[in-house]
């Protein structure tokens, strides 16, 4: 414990930047489910082939590999354009922050994708006829009808994406991201203990994803409250 | 900036070196990771708590924590203690390939136990039943009864696993390995092509992946072929 002394706030620091990138994928994530769930329900062929790449490809890629891709992809492309209107500019790059996050929401939401697919086709067709009989738009039956009765049906699975979610943010730290591994890394070099710091991290991770399978359990409870005693 | 198809001709031959590693890495771990599993599926189901807690701790924990800790933690973290460095163990964890096995065979073995007994919970206690009306020992009837039903009913969830076993190998080039991801990542670093090489080496990731999933599908087809569909 000794070991760790002066170290507290950088952890208590860096763990808030994971939360903060979890929180802004966690957002993203559900967008682009909707969207997937949405594009694959839909008549339209064009829409169902571009979910279905769009499943098949982030669903088959390394997290690691679409980082990559995104965080240096990016980078020489924004740089490129960046120097045909201003040829001072040696480097721009999209913030490992914004870049990771969009990554790791991109591979999970295409798991959400295939949870949301399955939560709406749950919900009872009668519901929604019954929704159109009574002159709902479109939207209308969308925020009124489906999602109120779809995210009790997805969260179970949902709940899973969330911790892979979570445990993804440790990726971001491969593209430079100064989050809860870059200190470790920063504690080690100087304390020469890197069982230490990095046990630490994965305390840390293993309280978080505690936190969030607990109350994904009491979200559960809740969504679920009028099936009980039946 | 162009998109250079030649330059992925070029580094393909090189991006494919690294298969060998990835492949070799998927196949060990995920060997090892069911022994792993099938240790701690019998002891979470064993039905004594000194067997069964233990085991649910393991599975916790290693469920609970980022792969790419797990790997930190293992290859850099344990050389910290004098003991590893003197014991048997050190040749095997010196390297960052026995490392990152280790790291995958225990993640994946973790996640591995918990299909494993959604399958065992999901064979029918009638069947069990059965089995005991007529004679079979509580041995014979976990190797005859539970266990090809289980082996069925957990196929699905344990291909996406290996899915994402294969996956989590990338995760090996951050200890300097140089499976598919790390040698693509090493050439960027020489041409800073990132296009090119990274959506090459996805490409592999997902021929890989289809390869898997179709393996997987002829083995449930054999499994559950006394099954009337």
């Amino acid at each position: 414990m000794s070991d760790l002394t002066g170290w507290w706030d950088d952890y208590f620091w860096s763990a808030l930047v994971i939360l903060k990138v979890f929180a802004v994928s966690l957002v993203m994530t559900v967008i682009l489910g909707l969207i997937g769930a949405t594009a694959k329900l839909s008549k339209s062929k064009i829409a169902n082939i571009l979910a279905n790449m769009y499943t098949v490809v982030f669903r088959g890629t390394p997290e690691l590999l679409v980082l990559l891709i995104f965080y240096f992809g990016s980078a020489i492309t924004l740089t490129a354009i960046a120097k045909s209107v201003n040829p001072s500019i040696q480097f721009l790059d999209i913030p490992p922050f914004w870049a990771g996050a969009l990554g790791i929401s991109l591979v999970v939401g295409s798991y959400a994708t295939e949870t949301f697919r399955g939560a709406f086709l749950g919900v009872d067709p009668g519901h929604i006829e019954a929704g159109r009989s009574l002159g709902l738009s479109n939207l209308q039956t969308l925020l009124y009808i489906r999602i109120p009765q779809m995210w009790r049906l997805a969260l179970p699975s949902f709940g899973n994406h969330m911790l892979s979610l979570m445990k993804d943010t440790a990726l971001i730290s491969v593209i430079g991201l100064e989050e809860i591994v870059f200190t470790a890394q920063m504690a080690t070099t100087v304390t020469m203990k890197p069982f230490t710091m990095y046990f630490v991290v994965a305390l840390i991770y293993l309280a978080i994803t505690t936190v969030l399978t607990l109350s994904v359990m009491v979200l559960e409870k809740y969504a679920n409250r009028h099936l009980e005693g039946t | 900036m162009t998109f250079d198809f030649y330059l992925i001709i070029e580094s393909l031959p090189e991006i494919f070196g690294g298969i060998g590693l990835t492949l070799q890495l998927l196949f060990l771990s995920a060997f090892l990771g069911l022994m792993l599993a099938v240790i701690f599926l019998l002891m979470r189901i064993s039905g004594r708590w000194y067997l069964s807690i233990p085991a649910f701790i393991y599975i916790y924990i290693f469920r609970g924590t980022p792969i790419l800790i797990q790997i930190f933690v293992i290859y850099y973290g344990l050389p910290q203690f004098e003991w590893i460095r003197e014991s048997v163990l050190w040749s095997v964890l010196r390297e960052p390939f026995g490392c990152s096995v280790i790291a995958l065979s225990l993640n994946t073995g973790a996640y591995m136990a918990e299909i494993l007994r959604g399958g065992v919970l999901g064979v029918d206690k009638g069947l069990h039943e059965a089995g005991a009306a007529l004679g079979l020992s509580a041995r014979d009837r976990f190797l005859y009864i539970t266990t090809p039903i289980a082996v069925r009913l957990a196929i699905p969830a344990y291909s996406n696993d290996v899915i994402s076993l294969l996956k989590a190998t990338a995760l090996a080039s951050t200890v300097t390995l140089l499976d598919v991801t790390g040698v693509a990542r090493t050439i960027v670093a020489q041409t800073f092509a990132p296009y090119e090489i990274f959506l090459s080496a996805a490409i592999i990731y997902l021929a890989l992946t289809w390869l898997i999933q179709r393996g997987f599908r002829l083995f449930e087809k054999h499994m559950s072929r006394y099954v009337q569909q």
